[in-house]
């Protein structure tokens, strides 16, 4: 899968520059409300369960700051990913012990047209592996700047 | 009361489709080893749901991916993309009883 063809999954509204939590639980809730508040999630509770759920089976920490919540659900129709940051670092459990700073929550229906659900997670893993691409989130500020980053990986 | 026990249906759907893909996710580079409390969170969570609802469920997995799905705002069964009777929906909206698509037989869930 390329690059480019993320974007599309992206949206300005859930793009978090600022995430105010501390810990996982914290910041699982400040994501999904903000899916919720603009809107394209209603259920919040229900996403949450899938998402602690997804805990239990093992950190989504994936270490080296980033973590990658992710699941299907029956109460979302597209995939959508968030993307946040925290300079301070989320208390996350994460697979190293090391704080969060890049945080990229994937939320999918439990069918997507073309499958592509599994392919955008290992693409996000692939990614978010290089340290230039981590280094480089970290300095962006802006959606627009976001885009850029997207098109030119 | 009724809308509780089919939220907990979803959460158990919801569940279902993690436990089906854990070895992708694995795949992937993702951590899943605990595959064990899943299994017990999902019994748990079957303890909650009354027999009749359940055994609908198990039927309807065995013929769909899945099983209750949402019905969107326009009425439509976003199973099957038929859109319900007024009627149904109503009823549905009300809480007052379980529903199920005349065309597919989903269980309908409103959002
Ligand atoms: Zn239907």
């Amino acid at each position: 899968m390329e690059t480019q063809n993320l974007l599309r999954y992206f949206d300005e509204n859930l793009f978090i520059p600022n995430l105010k939590a501390t810990t996982k639980d914290e910041l699982l809730k400040e994501i999904v409300d903000q899916f919720v508040n603009v809107k394209y999630l209603k259920n919040s509770q229900i996403v949450l369960e899938m998402l602690y759920q997804r805990e239990m089976l093992g950190s989504t920490g994936i270490g080296k700051g980033v973590a990658i919540p992710h699941g299907r659900t029956t109460s979302s129709s597209d995939i959508m990913i968030a993307f946040g940051k925290s300079e301070d670092g989320i208390d996350y459990d994460s697979i190293d012990g090391k704080p969060v700073h890049l945080v990229f929550m994937i939320i999918a229906p439990p069918q997507d047209e073309n499958n592509m659900y599994l392919p955008i997670l290992g693409k996000m893993v692939e990614i978010l592996n290089k340290s230039k691409n981590r280094k480089k989130l970290m300095s962006i500020e802006s959606f627009e700047e976001f885009k850029e980053f997207l098109e030119k990986e | 009361m009724i809308k509780k026990e089919l939220e907990l249906l979803v959460v158990l759907q919801d569940l279902d489709m993690m436990i089906d893909e854990i070895s992708e996710v694995k795949r992937l580079g993702f951590e899943a080893e605990n595959e064990e409390n899943l299994r017990k969170a999902r019994e748990e969570l079957v303890s909650k749901i009354s027999r009749p609802l359940l055994f609908s469920y198990e039927q309807l997995k065995k013929r769909y991916k899945r099983a209750i799905v949402p019905v969107k705002e326009d009425n439509t069964c976003l199973g099957c993309f038929i859109k319900l009777p007024t009627s149904i929906s109503a009823k549905g909206r009300a809480d007052s009883e379980v529903m199920r698509c005349e065309s597919c037989g989903r269980i309908l869930y409103w959002l």
